[in-house]
């Protein structure tokens, strides 16, 4: 065997090894949702003996559908799931995009790189840790908890370091001060120049944010669970709190909420897809 | 249109940087200004001074007698081009030469009048639905003039607007510029560090080294008479031809001795060196000043040297030697036999002849 031959050769293995990880690693990720998929058109009985079966004994069925969505209030808890994602995500990307704006703009002023600092470092302290004081400060010195809106504020605080960041990077690397120049001088105030220059040209930052922060926000159990005590405004992970029962849980119930629970954020990943990948890529290369 | 007035301008940065000293200048309506000079010597902050992009520490800026120092950009009735154009990247041509007048609450029809009327003058016609990256360099160009062009300012600002753009492009937008300052008839500023630019599209050109001002003058006056050796050195393409010369007066006569070769001034020179007796100065001649000067040694202005490098460029050709250890250009015909190796005698145009102060560097034969 020639030297160039055991070289290809050697490609050959590293690169079958990668597969053979890559599809251990992508079953992983898929498990769960697969097996949400198939159990939810199968009853009860049929899960429980056999949760790896395509469909069960009984055939396929949809029960498990209009029953999960009367016992949890579907349509109220959806409202309200779709309300807070909306607005805190809206809130998020609008306050972040203008801070990093006016951070980057005035890199020389102390004050801004000072607040970007403390910004950055927030990220690092675990939500846990702010979690008892966060409730004794809201609940008992303010008593705004157990409102829609102090938990929109509650997620807008908590995400906007992490898109603050990021648009910070993105207006940073990919926005000339040219351009801005060029605005003001066409007749732009500062406030015109951000909304009809900058903002528009952050379009893949605002997708990237808009998913990463709709995804938390509409998967998040632990801040709702702290902050809504009233079923009225629950959201949708809280309200599927109403199928574990203490000595029984219907797991095709569960099943369906959690299917319900998932396809309007995925969706909505399926949309800002191709701005996410521009988002990753930009200023990756020379354009 | 406008004229322009720039009374003892200063720039200083927070970090102490003094990039502009005390920069004067009036700009007559209409005027082509170019402002000239290597990287850093403050020509782009005195533009951007002009545009409003950049504070003015001291000193008054004046459009029309009207004082601009705390003017906001947008109301001072400029337009710039810049370097890189700064095209908006999400509008189409038609957006972006539209968005001045669209921000002036201009009605929609006569923008669009005005934008059509424009990229008809330069040829866009065919491009107002494109966005800017779906145009070449040139177009890209051609749009950022065209946006300018659509407002009809008072004062046009043009930081580097060729630079982008390959030699022959260049040159081709070169005459294009031209000829829209002849059409437009508008007051023009415009900063590069291309001579060539500077000489081929100025009425008057600024000359800047280190934010201070070396000479301010027409292209044929600072190509002819330039005031020390950094403008003579700048302007003019090959550089021009620097020799150290000892002034020596020899009864009525005075001579330069350059290397072994003495040259005998003509009265004119001879009166502005009649204190350098003696002294060192800078001798300055263009290499098209040095001629083949085979049988004319007998005129006391020939210098000889070996050819080095012979450039054949066409109908000229650019011969290198060496005297006093200094290199040294002639310009010739290409038709003149001299070639690598051989002895080149060259003579001197004695009516173009520099002479600058060793110390001063300041030109002794015109004051600026």
């Amino acid at each position: 065997m020639t030297q160039n031959e055991k070289a290809a050769a050697s490609r050959k293995r590293k690169h079958a090894i990668m597969i053979v990880l890559l599809v251990i690693v992508f079953i992983l990720f898929i498990a769960p949702f697969i097996l949400v998929l198939i159990n939810v058109f199968k009853d009860q009985a049929d899960i429980t003996s056999n949760p790896l079966s395509l469909i069960g004994e009984h055939g396929f069925t949809t029960k498990n559908f209009p029953e999960a969505m009367e016992k949890m209030d579907f349509f109220n808890v959806f409202k309200n799931s779709l309300l807070i994602t909306t607005c805190a995500t809206i809130l998020t990307i609008l306050v972040s995009a203008m801070a990093s704006f006016v951070i980057v703009r005035n890199g020389k002023w102390k004050a801004c790189s000072m607040l970007f600092a403390l910004m950055i470092a927030s990220m690092v302290i675990p939500f846990q840790v702010l979690m008892v004081p966060l409730v004794s400060v809201y609940g008992g010195i303010f008593g705004i908890l157990n409102s829609r809106l102090t938990l929109i504020l509650m997620h807008t605080g908590f995400s906007v370091s992490m898109a603050t960041f990021m648009f910070h990077g993105a207006i940073h690397s990919n926005i000339p001060l040219e351009l801005e120049e060029a605005a003001l001088i066409d007749g732009c105030s500062r406030w015109q120049t951000f909304w009809k220059i900058v903002f528009p040209l952050l379009k893949p930052t605002v997708a990237t944010v808009a998913i990463i922060d709709a995804m938390a926000f509409w998967n998040d159990y632990l801040l709702p669970s702290l902050v809504l005590t009233d079923k009225e405004i629950y959201t949708i992970p809280i309200a599927t709190q109403a199928f574990y029962g203490t000595y029984s849980t219907d797991i095709g119930l569960v099943m369906a909420a959690l299917l319900l629970a998932m396809l309007p954020i995925l969706i909505l990943y399926l949309f800002l897809q191709k701005y996410i990948v521009a988002g990753v890529t930009a200023g990756a290369v020379k354009g | 249109m406008a004229s322009l007035s720039l009374k003892h301008i200063e720039k200083i940065y927070e970090n102490g940087y003094h990039a502009v000293h005390d920069f004067n200048l009036e700009v007559e309506d209409k005027e082509f200004i170019i402002f000239v000079g290597p990287s850093g010597c403050g020509k782009s902050t005195t533009l951007r001074m002009i545009a409003g992009l950049e504070d003015i520490s001291e000193g008054e800026f004046l459009i029309d007698g009207v004082k601009m120092n705390d003017v906001e950009p947008k109301d001072r009735d400029i337009a710039m081009v810049f370097q890189s154009y700064a095209l908006y990247p999400h509008m189409t041509v038609r957006d972006n030469m539209g968005f001045a007048l669209k921000l002036r609450k201009v009605p929609e029809a006569e923008i669009n009048a005005k934008v059509e009327e424009v990229a008809k003058i330069l040829d866009l016609e065919k491009l107002l639905d494109r966005k800017p990256k779906a145009l070449s360099g040139g177009q890209r160009q051609r749009v950022a003039m065209g946006r300018a062009i659509v407002r009809n300012p008072k004062v046009f600002l043009m930081d580097e607007p060729l630079s982008n753009l390959d030699a022959k492009l260049r040159v081709q937008m070169r005459t294009e510029i031209a000829k829209l300052h002849e059409r437009l008839g508008t007051t023009i500023i415009y900063v590069t560090h291309d001579q060539t630019e500077a000489m081929t599209l100025g009425t008057r050109i600024v000359v800047m080294k280190d934010g201070i001002v070396q000479q301010i003058n027409s292209p044929e006056h600072l190509y002819n008479k330039p005031c020390n050796l950094f403008v003579a050195g700048f302007i003019g393409s090959p550089q021009m031809n620097f020799l150290d010369a000892v002034v020596e007066k020899k009864g009525t006569d005075t001579f330069l001795k350059v290397a072994d070769f003495e040259i005998k001034l003509p009265a004119d020179k001879a009166e502005a060196v009649k204190d350098y007796d003696g002294k060192t100065v800078v001798m300055g001649i263009r290499p098209e000043h040095l001629l083949d000067g085979r049988g004319k040694e007998a005129e006391q202005c020939v210098v000889k040297a070996p050819v080095e490098v012979r450039e054949l460029l066409g109908a000229e050709a650019y011969l290198y030697f060496s005297l006093d250890g200094k290199q040294c250009t002639a310009r010739v015909a290409s038709d003149v036999d001299l070639t690598v190796g051989m002895e080149g005698t060259f003579a001197i145009d004695m009516n173009k002849l520099q002479l600058f102060d060793k110390e001063t560097e300041k030109s002794l034969l015109w004051a600026e």
